[in-house]
């Protein structure tokens, strides 16, 4: 598949291009925050930002989603909301949040096929956008990612000085751009710059960790006080968790009122105390220590375990917003140091 | 500004002479410049502490599930002590089980606004203070800035820069730096109500309930949160407009006049809430209505536990 160069002013009627067969949702600047939000204009998208301050997560798999109505009159009525039709594109998404969507894959389309989670993520087509100054906490190649990974994406997007490199990598991604005319062909010395952006992309990661064994590493420590000295400063909110674009526990809950109401499904947890609560009354995780814990077993032993993927993508989200400045890199390194 | 040494010697002394079971105060990660609240559970734990502009955080937090019957070791900045006075007027914890560590407070450093004016300081290895300004260190750079741009908000009008209870004190007494006149609240006040409501839409709608603002409150300490009992429900766990409001004005009352105004709730939240609008709004009519700041005295009674005979209220007489 060709290769193609769009000028930057030309991003504008890609945005048109786009909204006419596809829903589309891409980062919109709000106050001093970027959020991906449903667009409607091209004027709603910016693409000049280092990272979106919530991870894509959302768009396949909604903080709050409404599973089926009921109502109850003479008969119960139950009514599950009809699934989106018209295919979605995602714009200006990261590679390490792209690779989150591997991991829901496996959460959600494996043993048990979600067709919430299915119905969003079958229409979708996501163009990326290659990080070119990766921030401060970003450790994306440490843990199988890079600035401009491809993985996961069907256009890839690099910023060079006045225009786009894109990578169309597949058919839904020729078929994204089919008929749009303000795209040029790639030469090979648009092929050369962008390669030097990547390469400096590359050198601009700050942080780097060993994942090597570090599952096996964990099986030996798991009773270390090492979890404690972390966890004493865990206030126990939900940042970390819904900050993070893999983590995906939820909880189901029916609200009602008077003869009417709704099965919701909503984002969870498994730092909040309640969490892990079982209806007895006992906590079998029943100190922040066994919560935060198991949030980093989770993702670097029982996940690499049962399905052969790290549950971290190096966003470094986690680690700028904690409250108290927990920070996953320094719990990995130095897990490397403790003994048992 | 407070030697880090002189801290650490202080620290040992308590370890030696007041059986302490942990100091809890300020140290730096691995990395040297990320500011982190600290344990110090031996005196060889002291060599960690540290204090410097960057301590933000109000360690007070740390203190609202006391259980224990042992004595505890804190450093507080003036603005973190009115916390725990207002701690203790609750009775979460007596005096004789402290040992207060107070910092003379010459204002710290707001890491967004930090960022925001100056980008290139991503990460400052040191900083000291100079009169009215602060000199960072990054990249090997010196970089000198007018405290007043940097500092957070509260510190700006701080009425308490010397902690009002201690056991030792660091630094010399500061005199106030200015007198709050809530002109932010006023400011808003003007606004019109759909103005104020469009505002408050705006911000709730971004909430994503994570309850960092409650976990990290000094005085958010229910034993079950309203936001998390079932039956009754008095907030539906949806992310909506609707619950968020109700999240978000519930906790506002609940920290009534309680709030001493310390904005960790805003400083941590991810969605960047001005929370302490509302905190300091109800600050602000607390102060008028009652002529009540709390946090002030640890003999004073906590404002919604008073009660007086010849209140005006037909219903209290």
């Amino acid at each position: 598949m060709k290769n193609v160069i769009i000028k930057k002013q030309q991003i504008p009627d890609l945005i048109k291009h786009i909204l006419q067969q596809y829903v589309l949702w891409g980062p919109v600047r709000e106050d001093n925050l970027i959020l991906y939000r449903l667009i409607n204009s091209p004027q709603q998208i910016t693409l000049d930002f280092q990272k979106v301050s919530l991870p894509p997560k959302k768009i396949v798999f909604p903080q709050t989603e409404t599973l089926m109505r009921f109502c109850k009159e003479k008969d119960m009525t139950v009514e599950v909301p009809s699934f989106p039709k018209k295919p979605m594109v995602l714009f200006g998404i990261r590679p390490c949040d792209a690779k989150s969507f591997h991991l829901f894959d496996t959460v959600f389309l494996d043993d048990c096929k979600d067709p919430y989670y299915a119905s969003k993520r079958k229409t979708m087509i996501s163009v990326g956008l290659t990080c070119s100054a990766p921030p401060l906490n970003c450790f994306c190649s440490s843990v199988g990612g890079n600035p401009d990974d491809p993985t996961g994406f069907d256009v890839l997007m690099t910023e060079l000085t006045d225009e786009y490199y894109l990578e169309i990598l597949t058919e839904k991604g020729e078929t994204l751009l089919k008929g749009f005319k303000g795209c040029t062909p790639a030469t090979n010395q648009d092929l050369e710059k962008k390669n030097e952006v990547c390469d400096r992309a590359k050198k601009g990661i700050k942080r780097e960790i060993s994942v090597k064994n570090i599952e096996t590493i964990l099986d030996t420590i798991f009773d270390s006080p090492y979890w404690e000295t972390i966890a004493e400063r865990c206030i126990g909110c939900g940042i970390c968790t819904f900050l993070c674009p893999t983590c995906h526990c939820f909880d189901i809950q029916d609200e009602t009122a008077q003869n009417k109401g709704a099965r919701v499904r909503i984002w969870d947890s498994c730092m909040y105390q309640e969490y892990s609560c079982q209806a007895s009354g006992h906590n079998p995780r029943a100190t922040q220590m066994n919560r935060l814990r198991n949030r980093i077993y989770h993702k670097f032993n029982y996940l690499p375990k049962n399905h052969q993927v790290l549950g971290c993508v190096g966003c470094g989200r986690c680690i700028d917003t904690c409250p108290v400045h927990i920070d996953i890199v320094e719990i990995i390194a130095h897990a490397r140091e403790v003994t048992q | 500004m407070v030697e880090g040494t002189e801290l650490q010697r202080e620290v040992e002394k308590i370890f030696d002479t007041a059986n302490v079971q942990y100091v809890i105060g300020y140290s730096t990660d691995t990395r040297g410049f990320q500011v982190i609240p600290f344990f110090a559970k031996k005196k060889q734990d002291v060599a960690h502490l540290i204090f410097s502009p960057f301590c933000v955080s109000n360690l007070a937090m740390y203190l609202k599930n006391y259980k224990g019957s042992g004595k505890i070791g804190i450093v507080l900045k003036g603005c973190d002590c009115r916390a725990v006075i207002q701690l203790m007027t609750e009775k979460r914890i007596a005096r004789e089980n402290l040992v207060i560590i107070g910092v003379s407070c010459g204002g710290v450093i707001d890491q967004k606004k930090l960022q925001k004016k100056h980008p290139a300081i991503d990460n400052p290895q040191e900083v000291m203070e100079k009169d009215d300004d602060f000199i960072v260190m990054a990249h090997g750079k010196h970089h000198q800035i007018p405290k007043k741009e940097i500092v957070l908000e509260k510190c700006l009008h701080c009425e308490h820069p010397t902690p009002l209870i201690y056991d030792v004190l660091l630094g010399e007494k500061k005199q106030p730096y200015g007198s709050d006149s809530y002109a932010d609240v006023r400011e808003f006040e003007e606004k019109s109500l759909s103005d104020k409501w469009k505002f408050w839409e705006t911000h709730f709608n971004r909430c994503i309930r994570c309850y960092a603002c409650r976990n990290i409150c000094p005085v958010c300490y229910c034993t079950q949160c309203s936001a998390e009992q079932l039956n009754p429900q008095w907030l539906r766990r949806s992310v909506t407009l609707s619950e968020n409001t109700v999240w978000h004005l519930t906790r506002a009352f609940h920290v009534a006049g309680r709030c001493t105004g310390c904005g960790e709730c805003e400083r941590v939240c991810p969605m960047d809430i001005p929370l302490m609008l509302l905190n300091r709004k109800i600050l602000k009519e607390v102060k008028e209505l009652f002529e009540y700041t709390p946090g002030l005295s640890v003999d004073e009674t906590s404002l919604l536990a008073i009660y007086k005979p010849d209140d005006p209220e037909d219903c209290i007489s």
